[in-house]
């Protein structure tokens, strides 16, 4: 069944006409990735679907309710749990209280902080850390738990293997692996290989439009059109 | 020098200033004074951390309280109640501005300021600027149409205020080096009160956490699910209820005259105070706070004891710490980098 809905969304950074008219699909239980190069608009239609940088023109259907016109805390509130790039930790909170203000109520709050805990064991050890402190991999672990307590019903997931050591990139592949067999997952990811690993279904976007999709099923990291997509 | 009577030389002033007795008098009149600076302060802090708000009319707000405050003690004749029904009543006065100026934030911010989030900060700066000369104008058409001031525009409140004011306040107590007034003592307590309830606010409570949360990046927390809208109109409710708040305890003391520029006199301490402590840091406007008062206080002591013989050295050193503070630590005692701006 279909989870999250995008039929021609057109979005503005100003003048500057990035988004022209996306058609995207999520379902309920899968995975999809957004592919494409720098700056053709993967993390403008996130925003869009957070209602952070509202569509001029178009329709965004989640759960088959309307998202354009609603308010960005509206949009969480229905479910859909943003892992922005660079993570965007609150640097001068703890990692504790980073946590708090991604569970929807107070009554969830030790039941959303015994999830993060035993998803990233490590959490537990810096609780009472400055987020800011945190090193990459560990900001990382944050940004994905703040989404996973956050009890929601799709995951937008932003570049999150950007900047980390290899080592690192697997682990957080593998806790998105585990989080996706709860929660579908809309993913920006550059790592061509990890994308296709974790997604189900995959769209390439190049100029503010889709311009291909398809099943990862078969496709490798290897493939001619693919690669022809993303190279710069 | 003009004045034969006043010359001191650098001795007889070190000996005065490191005199326990004066030394002591100082340090209880600046956590004085650094209380009321905080009173005045913490609202301005709370509503430009979060919101990126710089409200100009948080001095007249200040003012109205002030205002309120006086034509209150003096109706209900509080100077002849007793200390007990006196401190009572100002209690309860206190808890009226509250809420009462929180409403009004609650209007303004609802009803005007919110529009103008979207727009370059220079709109906002223009509609508070406009706000608080509207409120002063408002102000002094009412106290001259009521003929509070006898004619004079700027009315000196002095008089009355020693009716309104249990004796016990205005009454010297000595304890060992120490000697304070019972309203210095009231000053103190209620700044700690500030600092103890918006420290609390801030950091026990799941309201404060949104702010927090809003004040490092707004846009994340509202993809968390927080109501920043909601938000901002409580801590607008809340700063602009502390303003009303300080007017209460400025009206108590002295010091301050309760007139129509009380709202400019209090206003532009507390921007300093706002900056040197860091935008959007409480505690460093705590810090700060102290700091401003303890210069105040200093700079008051060396004029009435003689060591100077001109006013507002005070204000010179005020604003002589903003310059060297924007010069040496453009950020402030606690800012952080990016704080305040809109990047």
């Amino acid at each position: 069944m279909t989870l999250l809905e995008l039929e021609g969304v057109h979005t503005y950074y100003g003048e500057s006409h990035i988004l022209q008219g996306v058609d995207l699909e999520v379902g309920d239980d899968e995975v999809v990735a957004l592919l494409g190069r720098n700056g053709v608009g993967k993390t403008t239609t996130l925003r869009s679907i957070l209602q952070l940088t509202p569509p001029a023109e178009g329709s965004i259907r989640f759960k088959g309710e309307e998202l354009v016109g609603k308010d960005t805390y509206e949009v969480a509130e229905a479910g859909i749990g943003w892992i922005p790039e660079e993570r965007r930790m609150f640097n001068r909170l703890s990692v504790e209280e980073n946590l708090r203000a991604a569970v929807p109520t107070a009554a969830g709050v030790a039941e959303g902080l015994e999830l993060a805990y035993d998803t990233f064991p490590i959490l537990e050890e810096r609780a009472g850390q400055r987020a800011g402190d945190l090193s990459g991999g560990q900001q990382q672990m944050l940004a994905i738990a703040r989404g996973l307590v956050g009890q929601n019903e799709l995951l937008l997931v932003d570049e999150p293997s950007e900047g980390l050591a290899p080592k690192i990139v697997t682990d957080v592949g593998e806790a998105l692996l585990s989080a996706s067999a709860s929660v579908p997952i809309l993913l920006i990811e550059q790592k061509l290989g990890l994308a296709l690993d974790l997604a189900d279904r995959y769209y390439v976007m190049d100029h503010g439009e889709i311009i291909d999709r398809g099943e990862t099923a078969g496709v490798t990291a290897d493939d001619e059109q693919l690669r022809r997509y993303l190279s710069a | 020098m003009i004045d034969p009577a006043a010359p001191l030389v650098i001795g007889d002033i070190v000996d005065l200033l490191t005199s326990p007795g004066e030394m002591s008098r100082i340090v209880v009149e600046g956590l004085a004074k650094g209380s009321l600076y905080l009173m005045i302060s913490a609202g301005l802090t709370l509503i430009f951390g979060l919101m990126d708000v710089i409200n100009f009319a948080h001095g007249a707000f200040t003012m109205y309280g002030a205002y309120i405050a006086g034509a209150a003690l003096l109706g209900l004749g509080v100077g002849s109640m007793g200390f007990l029904g006196a401190m009572g009543s100002i209690f309860v006065v206190m808890l009226l501005v509250f809420l009462l100026l929180a409403a009004v934030g609650v209007i303004f911010e609802v009803a005007l300021i919110r529009k103008l989030y979207e727009y370059p900060p220079i709109f906002m700066i223009l509609l508070t600027f406009g706000l608080a000369i509207t409120l002063e104008e408002l102000m002094r058409m009412i106290v001259e149409f009521r003929e509070i001031n006898n004619g004079q525009w700027q009315i000196d409140w002095a008089t009355p205020r020693i009716e309104s004011v249990p004796s016990e306040l205005a009454s010297v107590n000595e304890l060992g080096f120490f000697s304070f007034t019972g309203l210095q003592l009231i000053q103190i307590a209620f700044g700690v009160l500030t600092f103890v309830g918006i420290w609390a606010f801030l950091n026990k409570t799941r309201y404060g956490l949104f702010v927090r949360a809003g004040v490092e990046d707004e846009e994340m927390a509202k993809a968390l699910g927080i109501n920043i809208n909601r938000t901002f109109t409580a801590v607008f409710a809340v700063g602009s209820g502390l303003a009303g708040i300080a007017g209460v305890m400025l009206a108590l003391d002295p010091l301050w005259a309760v007139n129509v520029p009380l709202a400019l006199a209090v206003l532009l301490p507390a921007f300093v105070i706002v900056i040197v402590g860091g935008l959007g840091s409480f505690k460093g406007t705590a810090v700060a706070s102290l700091l401003v008062g303890m210069i105040d206080a200093l700079g008051t002591w060396a004029f009435q004891t003689g060591v100077i013989t001109f006013t507002d050295l005070d204000q010179l050193m005020i604003f002589g710490i903003l310059v060297v503070m924007l010069i040496l630590r453009p950020r402030g005692l606690f800012g952080v980098e990016g704080q305040g701006d809109h990047g």
